[in-house]
């Protein structure tokens, strides 16, 4: 099972996708960083106006004279406030617009990849990419970017301000900057790998606490709690150790940061002391000078700890981009099906090249008829399901489902035509008449309501604390396994192709609930074509016909009635399942 | 409750009392040098600067240096005194609160899903643990606070009282501006959050949207919610960007009102021009202590908040007694219950042999579980007793009962790692018992088609098996366990019926001469069994053999057969 992770965009494509989203917003964003420049520009008046007022005060001017930079003061302090909420809130409308878009085109992207491509890639990829990497750049977006944006210009125009008050010194503080430039590069190259080790780790251990926690009950069954503590103990000790790490490691960073502090503050000082004494500055020059420097403290902390951040969400958003700007799978110019014939011709398959797992397997089920599938595990039923569903391309041989080939039916098309039910459930979060409605987008209540009693589902539905607007799945009202597959069920009602294929629909529930899920599932597949893989018998016996697989070859095919009479592989089955052949010992001679 | 949280809160700093102690002594030092860096460039200003005088520029510069050194050396050392004492003292939380889930009384998960104890033993343990960074933090704040009060009032009385009186309320001014902001933003952030959850379960569900073509619709549906929260998310960003405005105003008009104090008592005289440049630097100074104490209390409440929802799960109360008397020994392995009342059981009386595999047929799920719960001890009965060589179980201590008893439920658990971890999962039994539950469970056929056969690594929850698979590895875990008494439910639902039989005589033979109990109404694995007990409106209606139950029950053959 060789993995192929989905593509990640490299820089130029990144870019290239950012550049698409800006643009149409161009306005819009360099709206909002004028705005953003002239907040900035009017907080650092501030400093200016204080050195004046000190200015005012060292040549001996009475208290009168104090007046006008105080009302500048206030003055500044108001524009600067208004004009900051503005600015902030136009660079966060436009990045959260972006982020938006950013985050359908990926989710449209990621919904219509084939599932071929997805198992390939295993299933984690995508999820974490949609959770782990969507949150990452969200945050990104909503934190890192405004504060990386005032940060900058402040240090930007705060330099520009030094330098209009005397260009020496905005040598003078440019002095800290190859310590920062080197701290900088020091950190990265270290923290960069850190941190990914210590997110792998946090990982790990959330992972082995579900694992522990979701499986307590197991644990206690088979006395493994000490197992499972040390466990628990490893991951969490691990990441325990390079959270430490990490934090040592931005410790020194700020460490060589506040030297830098002390380079720039020092030298704006002297310089500061040479000019007043070559009567080149005035003291107030001088102060404001110092104070301007000693204000960049904290933006230029600011912007350089967002270093590993902007690097993370980086990666994130190039692991975005390479699944939204996949090409899509093209829509051909579907031909028209006509009734719910299923005919499959020569098929053959292989997930790995040379390692075939069905051959030359010919099937033609009639419109409307139910067909079941039965055999061995591994003798190619799932194969055969997934084959007629158009879910895997045959490595060979042809599938014709209504007398068009699956291959020039196009993906919608396909979605139509023909329904794939497997054991695996799930249940979306959210309303339960939402999630039926993601098979009928406009289906009526009541259409919804057949559904559900068509599959025996509506008593219970009915009984959900908000009926079918109860909130179900992740995080809301827990259905069990038989109800889920019902909802399964209804979904295919909802859908209404003329073909479906069941494949172990009925499986995970239980021997109780399989018989409820087997009515529900006769009742979902009337009026359809249906290929059933069946793994109880009794499925079989229901069916219209039977096919027996083995080492994926058709080997029977029949009526059951025909079957059984035939005493071939199926009659064996069936004997195994029906006994009433006395094969059992009676205890004493059990010993 | 109130004193369990407090239990949590203090062991979580007792526990690291050395830790947390010295990082708030280094943090105060760290604050109080930040708080001398603006008084420091006052001096320099108005001794050096101003009078020309090198010697004093060199001096003061030098006292400079010896602050930044002192600062950041505090920081460097503080920080990570404190990081350490609150990982550590999270790591300890996490560390009790998975012994306490994985009590064999249980108890612990009664009423929360797995993912809410996860979200308890990382979040929950984080922040409370995260009160040592905190604590230090709010130690360094009143320090910083009171060196720039000190430092303040020595410049200026009338000056230091203005400074000090008026940032109080200007801080709460600002707190009472972000206050319905922030309940807003809150809400908002919420419903934001939404839309990354909504993509990530219509991604978890991705085979199911396939599968009946709905794809369009999913992704509709996604642009909706993804367009609800990108209005939610810039209305909260403008709360805040308001807010954070309105904050900055107030501190620029504060700065403002100092330097007309400060000015005007410069011009008389009575502060040097370098007091005034220091008062202005320490009233700018002196926000950040005043903030840190508003993200102090925030942080405490949260803290607290986790510490009662883990306060709550390391009390709560267990879901048997446990019991002290010791296991017959050996086990031979005789099951009796008599009239036990257990949920939908009313009055279950059965007997079974030593050595015997008896079929339990329970058309009800209910009473199935039921049955279960109550071999396996996860809940005592209220009426009526089980007992094991005639030792009632809930006389026995539940993790010696589970040695003596197996109880292998229908939906179990199987872990990540590799296959033949999950089926010797304990004590090797040796390879020989090991090999053959394997090969009755035809596990062995699994692992062969797995590509690193039975050291294959399995993913969480061993989903990259099939349900029947899956089902075939856990048997053969249940059959390898090898205990003297061994109850399956419904061992083989996802399996074929080819299978299926194979299954059901390799139980058969690999547990000649123990007690077996197999509920199930597979007529496959009830074929294999000495007798069948039909479990029916909560007592035992029936007892006998399969074959004569199909040739003779019309009841029954309509329950294992239909």
């Amino acid at each position: 099972m060789s993995e192929q992770l989905l593509p990640t965009a490299t820089g130029r494509e990144t870019w290239a996708a950012v550049r698409g989203l800006l643009r149409g917003r161009l306005l819009k964003t360099g709206g909002a960083f004028a705005v953003l420049v002239a907040a900035t520009s009017a907080g650092l008046l501030t400093a200016p106006l204080l050195g004046r007022i000190v200015d005012l005060v060292a040549d001996g001017h009475p208290a009168s004279a104090l007046t006008t930079p105080i009302v500048l003061l206030v003055l500044v302090a108001l524009v600067q406030g208004g004009l900051t909420a503005l600015g902030v809130a136009l660079v966060a409308g436009v990045g959260e617009e972006m982020l938006a878009r950013l985050r359908e085109q990926f989710v449209a992207r990621a919904l219509r990849l084939p599932l071929e491509r997805i198992e390939r890639a295993g299933s984690g990829d995508l999820s974490a990419r949609v959770t782990a990497d969507v949150s990452i750049v969200a945050e990104a977006v909503r934190r890192a970017l405004p504060q990386l944006a005032r940060s900058g210009l402040t240090i930007v125009l705060t330099l520009v301000a030094l330098a209009v008050l005397d260009w020496r010194f905005l040598l003078a503080a440019l002095l800290a900057v190859p310590v920062q430039a080197h701290t900088v590069r020091w950190y990265a190259r270290r923290a960069i790998p850190l941190y990914a080790e210590q997110r792998v780790s946090v990982g790990a251990q959330q992972q082995q606490l579900l694992d522990t926690v979701g499986g307590a009950a197991t644990v206690r069954t088979f006395r493994l709690a000490d197992r499972h503590v040390d466990l628990v103990t490893e991951r969490s000790t691990a990441t325990v150790t390079l959270t430490l790490r990490a934090v040592r490691l931005m410790t020194r960073f700020f460490g060589r940061l506040n030297l830098a502090e002390y380079i720039g503050l020092s030298a704006v000082l002297v310089t500061g002391f040479v000019l007043v004494r070559a009567d080149a500055a005035t003291i107030g020059t001088a102060t404001a000078a110092a104070l301007y420097f000693h204000n960049l403290f904290n933006p230029i902390n600011v912007a350089l700890s967002l270093v590993d951040d902007a690097q993370v969400a980086a990666a994130g958003l190039a692991r975005l981009v390479g699944v939204a700007s996949l090409p899509a799978t093209p829509e051909t110019a579907a031909a028209e099906v006509t009734g719910g014939s299923v005919k499959a011709a020569g098929l053959g398959h292989a997930y790995l090249p040379g390692h075939p797992v069905l051959h030359d397997v010919d099937l033609h089920i009639e419109p409307g008829e139910r067909v079941a599938l039965v055999g061995a595990s591994g003798a190619g039923k799932t194969t055969v399901a997934k084959l007629v569903a158009g879910i895997h391309q045959p490595t060979s041989g042809t599938v014709h489902l209504g007398g068009v080939r699956l291959d020039e039916l196009g993906p919608s098309a396909t979605g139509g035509t023909v329904a794939l039910i497997t054991q695996e459930v799930h249940v979306f979060a959210g309303r339960l008449d939402e999630d039926l409605r993601l098979a009928r987008p406009g289906a009526t209540g009541d259409e919804l309501r057949a559904a559900l009693d068509r599959v025996g589902a509506l008593r219970w539905a009915d009984a959900l604390p908000d009926g079918l607007s109860t909130v179900v799945g992740e995080g809301g009202h827990a259905l069990t396994v038989t109800q889920a597959q019902q909802l399964a069920l209804a979904r295919l009602v909802l859908a209404d192709p003329p073909i479906a294929v069941l494949d172990e629909a009925t499986a995970d529930a239980g021997s109780a609930g399989a018989r409820v899920l087997e009515e529900a599932a006769t009742a979902a597949l009337a009026g359809r074509t249906a290929l059933v893989v069946a793994h109880r018998l009794t499925q079989a016996a229901t069916a219209d016909r039977v096919i027996v697989l083995e080492g994926g070859r058709v080997v029977e095919s029949g009526t059951h009635d025909d079957l059984v009479a035939a005493a071939g592989r199926y009659a064996t089955l069936w004997a195994a399942w029906s006994t009433t052949r006395p094969r059992n010992v009676p205890p004493e001679s059990a010993q | 409750m109130r004193g369990d949280r407090g239990t949590v809160l203090g062991r979580a700093i007792g526990g690291q009392r050395r830790h947390v102690g010295q990082a708030a002594l280094l943090a105060a030092g760290h604050q109080a040098g930040e708080a001398l860096v603006p008084v420091l460039i006052g001096v320099v200003i108005d001794s050096a600067v101003a009078t020309g005088s090198v010697t004093r520029l060199v001096l003061w510069l030098a006292v400079l240096g010896a602050v930044f050194a002192a600062l950041s050396t505090s920081y460097r050392f503080g920080a990570r005194a404190a990081e350490r004492a609150s990982e550590w003292a999270g790591h300890d939380l996490r560390v009790r609160l998975t012994r306490r889930i994985l009590d064999p009384r249980g108890g612990a998960e009664t009423g929360r899903l797995a993912g809410e104890l996860t979200n308890i033993a990382t979040g929950d343990a984080r922040r409370v643990g995260g009160v040592n960074v905190v604590l230090p933090s709010a130690i360094a704040a009143l320090t910083g606070l009171l060196v720039s009060a000190a430092a303040l009032l020595w410049i200026s009385v009338p000056l230091g009282l203005v400074v000090l009186l008026g940032a109080p309320p200007l801080l709460w001014l600002g707190h009472l501006l972000g206050r319905p902001l922030e309940r807003r933003s809150a809400v908002e952030q919420e419903r934001a959050a939404h839309a990354s959850g909504v993509a990530a379960d219509l991604v978890a569900g991705l085979r199911v949207l396939k599968g009946i073509g709905a794809e369009r619709a999913a992704v509709d549906r996604y642009r909706r919610t993804s367009q609800e929260s990108l209005a939610a998310t810039v209305r909260a960003a403008r709360a805040q960007a308001a807010h954070d405005g309105a904050i900055l105003a107030l501190t620029g008009v504060f700065i403002a009102v100092v330097a007309l104090v400060g000015g005007r008592l410069a011009a008389s005289g009575e502060i040097s021009v370098g007091d005034l440049v220091a008062a202005v630097g320490l009233a700018l100074f002196l926000l950040s202590p005043l903030q840190l104490f508003a993200w102090v209390n925030a942080e405490l409440a949260q803290g607290r908040a986790s510490a009662k929802r883990i306060a709550a799960v390391l009390a709560a109360p267990p879901a048997v007694a446990g019991g002290e008397a010791p296991l017959p020994d050996p086990v031979r392995g005789h099951v009796c219950l008599s009239g036990v009342h257990h949920g939908p059981l009313s009055g279950v009386d059965l007997d079974v042999a030593p050595g015997e595999l008896l079929g339990v047929v329970a058309p009800d799920p209910a009473a199935a579980t039921a049955l279960l719960s109550a071999l396996a001890r996860d809940a005592d009965p209220p009426q009526g007793t089980v007992t094991l060589d005639g030792t009632p179980l809930s006389t026995l201590d539940p993790a010696d009962l589970r040695a003596a008893i197996l109880v292998a439920a229908h939906h179990t658990t199987l872990f990540a790692g590799p296959l033949m971890a999950n089926v010797t999962p304990v004590r090797a039994a040796g390879d020989g018992p090991v090999a053959r539950a394997m090969a009755a469970a035809t596990a062995d056929e699994v692992a062969r088609g797995l590509p690193d056969g039975a050291d294959t690594v399995l993913g969480e929850r061993a989903q990259s098996l099939s349900g029947g698979q899956r089902q075939r590895v856990a048997l053969a875990r249940a059959l390898a366990a090898d205990p003297p008494v061994l109850v399956l439910h419904d061992p083989t639902t996802a399996v074929d019926a080819v299978t299926e039989a194979r299954i059901a005589a390799g139980i058969r033979e690999m547990r000649a001469g123990r007690t077996t109990i197999v509920v199930t109404t597979s007529p496959a694995l009830l074929a294999a069994t000495d007798r069948v007990a039909v479990l029916d409106g909560g007592t035992v209606t029936v007892v006998g053999r399969h074959t004569d139950l199909v040739a003779a029950d019309p009841t029954y053959r309509a329950a294992v057969l239909a």
